[in-house]
């Protein structure tokens, strides 16, 4: 039986820290304060009306508070060509980043080297394409429903790393090529960052809705941000799942 | 009430995890876990003042209270982000030195020339 | 176009660069990704130099900008506010970053998206430096956070790896402790603007109670996470020792104080903010202290200044929390905080100046052991450098650090006294200035010749033997500003507190007399009382109680641990003052 590798300093040390934070968490998890309902008030009687958007999540995060989704679409872009970065100096990995390689071509499986089995060829492979489009759908409707630009390109890289799993290399998608995905990416930041400035000719500041004022509904800009958060989001995951399916030597 | 206590028992469990556990990968999925009990605490906070998803059809009133449900979105992604990152250099971290306890890890690249 | 919005350019130009390398990257190949990589640099840290110009005089002459991003509803918009206090930590992250940028050019770490990210750090920190509102601080913090990982990981040491994972995971659970101070907030006043939670909870009955002073105890130990005081220190030796070079001088120069001064503008509108830098400020003598003791221990040379940048960032946080406790209006507060932020930057010269010269210096000698480098100045000379830059430049940054006339450090050091006159901080300064001393003697022993003559010569390290233009373009530079800022340091003080003030100091009033003979009189104590604390170190029972001091054990659960106590003395002493 092995004897404990936890000694008692160290459990000591534990104990001492879960309880002090317990007892500085507490008053704010248990806490008797009515929530405080100005927000919502504003909201619903002015949302709709600022952003176009029926869906109030969708005109706090694309409208009220777009720079905060800016900062997040950076996170991710920081934190998939960190690492793919990481992982594809270890030697490993077959991805390269950001349109240097080439992709070694495959032998008669798909990327990494595991077994191909009928399951996955049926599931993922058949179903890629399915769950390609429903991420687009949560993409375009956004603004009308719960979905959004990050979800569907959750749900688009999902589907990439499908049809990367179950598809046999004659029948490959051009969606599986990270040079492809790196583009799609590369141009979706820049056109985030360029859409920033959009509001400033018509005098609205950064980062406000350019057809605000306009004849247009302003619901289009964030339809438009949608989408290409959701292209931009779907393919820097996507390339980033792939370059984590390696293959191991 | 019954559920702010379930989440301050799962935030200690995540807590406690990165702390206590040794293998890294555990570590990380407490990490996981220590975030989801604070972006749940947000959402079912926010919804106690409404009773209708926020968005507004004809005649949809007392929604719950949009702004926890887009922060903690932004926080979700930033939480996968972190994650992913964590398990690159997790993975780094093992071809490395070959194992994936935290305190061995530590023995070997502190005895190490840089 | 509205002529505020341009305050936002230090933001989104370097957002435009990134963007552009990243393009450049994926769409082109070779010479034309290189073009559109050094332009995209160049719109990222050049230009936004001309829009910080442009706007000095405005900021000096007292307008501030406070606007809601969008020209939203300010209730649920993010709140941004440029005044004199943006103006210089702006100013600061730049002027680094541009230096470090350049010495990548012939040393750093390459490829892979380096630039890209580097420039994301850089709009972040001027991003965390203007915001008015807590949730997009949440986000600032967290993308500085993320780009500090990835570019600790990019030097590619196993150790480094090691590093950026506990910084990660320590700074990932500071960052939760802040959403749940957050939630504390914004239950009890609907709103996420530094403003709008302090004007509503003046108007709760006891200002909010338990709930609103722990949430704020959180927030502030989530952000002193970054800073490195004392106990939450832990993270910092490693990451900033086994950083790129380049990395380390933007880590210790910027990135541990721009949190700090984004602090500020939160602890002085909301209740309980004053007893909290009270406390950051005792902890930040104690950090001085404690730092430099555990410095003089070090043998790895890059451990070594990442110890004192733990001790001087308790320089700055000592200043800071006096000034915060005494409030920005008084004449008292105005001085300490002009003497914080002066020191700030300096430091950030000193330090990244002698990260970089002392990089160049390792990397050649394939040694960064302190005991065991000696000869380095014959190293840099067969390396290809004829004139001893990186040499002299050393000798600038060390002297600098030791606060000797006329340099930047000994200014700082100056108008610190000058501002602590007669309290207990002052004495505990001080005596961390001895260690400093010491510690700097010793570590520049790698320079000495070596004794013994039948040594085998050093192995060349990993530059392949030449040390190039751009590596000594960037030392000189610094070390040009190191010794101009502490000639010019009074006027320089003067116009720091001018703009901390909002325009209401007159500048052509007679600055204090930094050369003065009480102060020359302290630094020639400091250096002699140096002298003797490295002699009595250099012994062997002074080397037995060093190699105590620098084999404690150090596990990852101490991180937490520590981490946990700061939080819940942090709060326990909130609660207790108010």
């Amino acid at each position: 039986m092995k004897e404990s590798k936890y000694s008692k300093f160290f459990i000591f040390q534990i104990v001492l820290s879960l309880a002090t934070v317990l007892a500085v968490i507490l008053p704010i998890f248990l806490s008797r304060v009515p929530w405080p309902d100005l927000a919502r008030n504003y909201l619903e009687h002015n949302g709709l009306r600022d952003s176009g958007a029926r869906n109030l999540v969708s005109a706090i995060y694309l409208g009220y508070r777009a720079f905060d989704t800016l900062g997040e679409t950076i996170v991710l872009l920081v934190a998939v060509s960190g690492t793919i970065s990481i992982i594809s100096h270890s030697g490993l990995s077959q991805a390269k980043g950001f349109g240097k390689g080439e992709i070694k071509k495959h032998t008669n499986n798909s990327i990494s080297g595991f077994r191909r089995t009928e399951l996955i060829d049926v599931v993922t492979g058949k179903l890629g394409p399915i769950v390609l489009i429903f991420g687009l759908y949560l993409m375009l409707f956004g603004h009308l429903s719960p979905g959004g630009g990050f979800q569907g390109g959750v749900v688009v890289a999902s589907g990439i790393v499908f049809m990367a799993l179950g598809s046999k290399t004659d029948s490959s998608t051009w969606l599986q090529e990270t040079g492809a995905l790196a583009k799609i990416e590369a141009a979706g930041f820049l056109f985030i960052v360029l859409a920033s400035l959009s509001g400033i000719p018509g005098g609205f500041g950064f980062f406000g809705n350019p057809l605000s004022s306009s004849g247009a509904s302003p619901v289009i800009s964030i339809i438009v941000l949608n989408t290409i958060i959701g292209l931009k989001v779907g393919a820097g995951l996507g390339f980033m799942c792939i370059a984590m399916l390696g293959k191991v030597e | 009430m019954i559920e702010q206590i379930l989440l301050i028992i799962l935030f200690l469990i995540g807590f406690w995890g990165i702390i206590a556990k040794k293998n890294i990968i555990k570590k990380i999925f407490a990490l996981s876990i220590l975030n989801s009990s604070v972006l749940i605490l947000y959402i079912t906070e926010g919804s106690k003042i409404g009773t209708n998803a926020p968005i507004m059809e004809e005649g949809v009133k007392n929604v719950v209270d949009p702004v926890p449900q887009a922060l903690m979105l932004t926080a979700i992604v930033i939480g996968v982000c972190i994650t992913a990152l964590a398990l690159a250099i997790a993975f780094r971290l093992y071809r490395y030195t070959h194992t994936l306890d935290i305190d061995k890890i530590h023995r070997k690249l502190h005895d190490e020339p840089f | 176009m509205s002529h505020s919005d341009i305050i936002f350019a230090p933001i989104f130009l370097p957002l435009l660069g990134s963007a552009l390398v990243f393009c450049g990257k994926s769409f082109f190949k070779g010479r034309k990704a290189k073009l559109i990589e050094y332009s995209a640099v160049f719109i990222g840290l050049g230009l936004p130099w001309i829009v910080l110009f442009y706007l000095l005089p405005f900021i000096l002459s007292g307008t501030t900008i406070q606007l809601v991003i969008g020209n939203w509803f300010g209730g649920v918009g993010i709140i941004y506010r440029f005044d004199g206090l943006a103006w210089l930590v702006i100013f600061l992250g730049f002027l680094i970053a541009s230096a470090a940028w350049i010495y990548t050019l012939g040393a750093g770490p390459r490829g892979l998206g380096f630039n890209a990210i580097f420039l994301i750090q850089t709009a972040a920190l001027a991003a965390t430096a203007m915001t008015a509102d807590l949730f997009n601080l949440f986000v600032c913090l967290e993308i500085l956070g993320i780009t500090s990982y990835v570019l600790i990981a990019s030097s590619e040491k196993p150790g480094a790896f090691l590093a950026s994972f506990s910084y990660l995971m320590i700074s990932a659970t500071a960052m939760v402790f802040f959403l749940v101070g957050l939630l504390g907030l914004y239950r009890l006043t609907g709103t996420l603007s530094y403003e709008g939670i302090a004007a509503g909870l003046k108007i709760l009955p006891g200002e909010g109670g338990i709930t609103a002073i722990v949430s704020l105890s959180l927030i502030v130990a989530a952000i002193a996470m970054r800073v490195a005081v004392m106990p939450l220190y832990g993270w910092l030796p490693d990451a900033h020792a086994l950083a790129p070079h380049a990395i380390s001088a933007v880590l210790s120069g910027v990135l541990i104080k721009t949190p700090l001064f984004a602090l500020t503008r939160i602890l002085i509108i909301l209740p309980g903010g004053i007893e909290a830098g009270r406390l950051m400020g005792y902890a930040g003598a104690a950090t001085a202290l404690v730092g430099v003791i555990i410095a003089l221990a070090q043998k790895d040379t890059k451990r070594l200044l990442a110890y004192h940048s733990i001790s001087q960032i308790g320089y700055i946080v000592s200043a800071w929390g006096a000034a915060v406790t005494a409030g920005l209006s008084t004449p008292a507060g105005l001085t300490l905080m002009t003497a914080a932020f002066l020191h700030a930057m300096y430091h950030a010269l000193f330090k990244g100046l002698l990260f970089l010269t002392i990089g160049t210096t390792t990397d050649l000698a394939g040694e960064r052991d302190v005991y065991k480098l000696r000869g380095a100045a014959i190293i840099l000379y067969r390396g290809g450098e004829k004139f001893p830059v990186t040499l002299l430049c050393f000798l600038v940054g060390a002297l600098a650090i030791m606060a000797i006339p006329p340099l930047n450090g000994y200014a700082s050091k100056a108008a610190l006294s000058y501002a602590f006159k007669g309290s207990w901080q002052a004495s505990v300064l001080f005596a961390a200035g001895i260690g400093t001393t010491a510690s700097f003697i010793k570590l520049s022993r790698i320079y000495w010749p070596q004794k013994k003559i039948n040594q085998s010569s050093p192995k060349t390290g990993t530059i392949p033997g030449k040390v190039s233009g751009s590596v000594q373009i960037s030392q000189i530079f610094l070390a040009i500003m190191c010794i101009a800022s502490g000639i010019f340091a009074s006027r320089i003080s003067l116009i720091v507190k001018k703009l901390l003030s909002n325009g209401i100091i007159d500048t052509n009033r007679v600055p204090p007399n930094l050369f003065s003979i009480q102060n020359l009189e302290k630094t020639a104590i400091t250096v002699t009382a140096g002298i003797v604390l490295f002699l009595i170190v250099s012994t062997g029972s002074g080397k037995k109680i060093l190699s105590l001091i620098r084999n404690r054990p150090r596990n990852f659960q101490g991180l937490f641990l520590s981490f946990s106590l700061g939080m819940f003395g942090l709060t326990l002493w909130m609660i207790y003052k108010s």
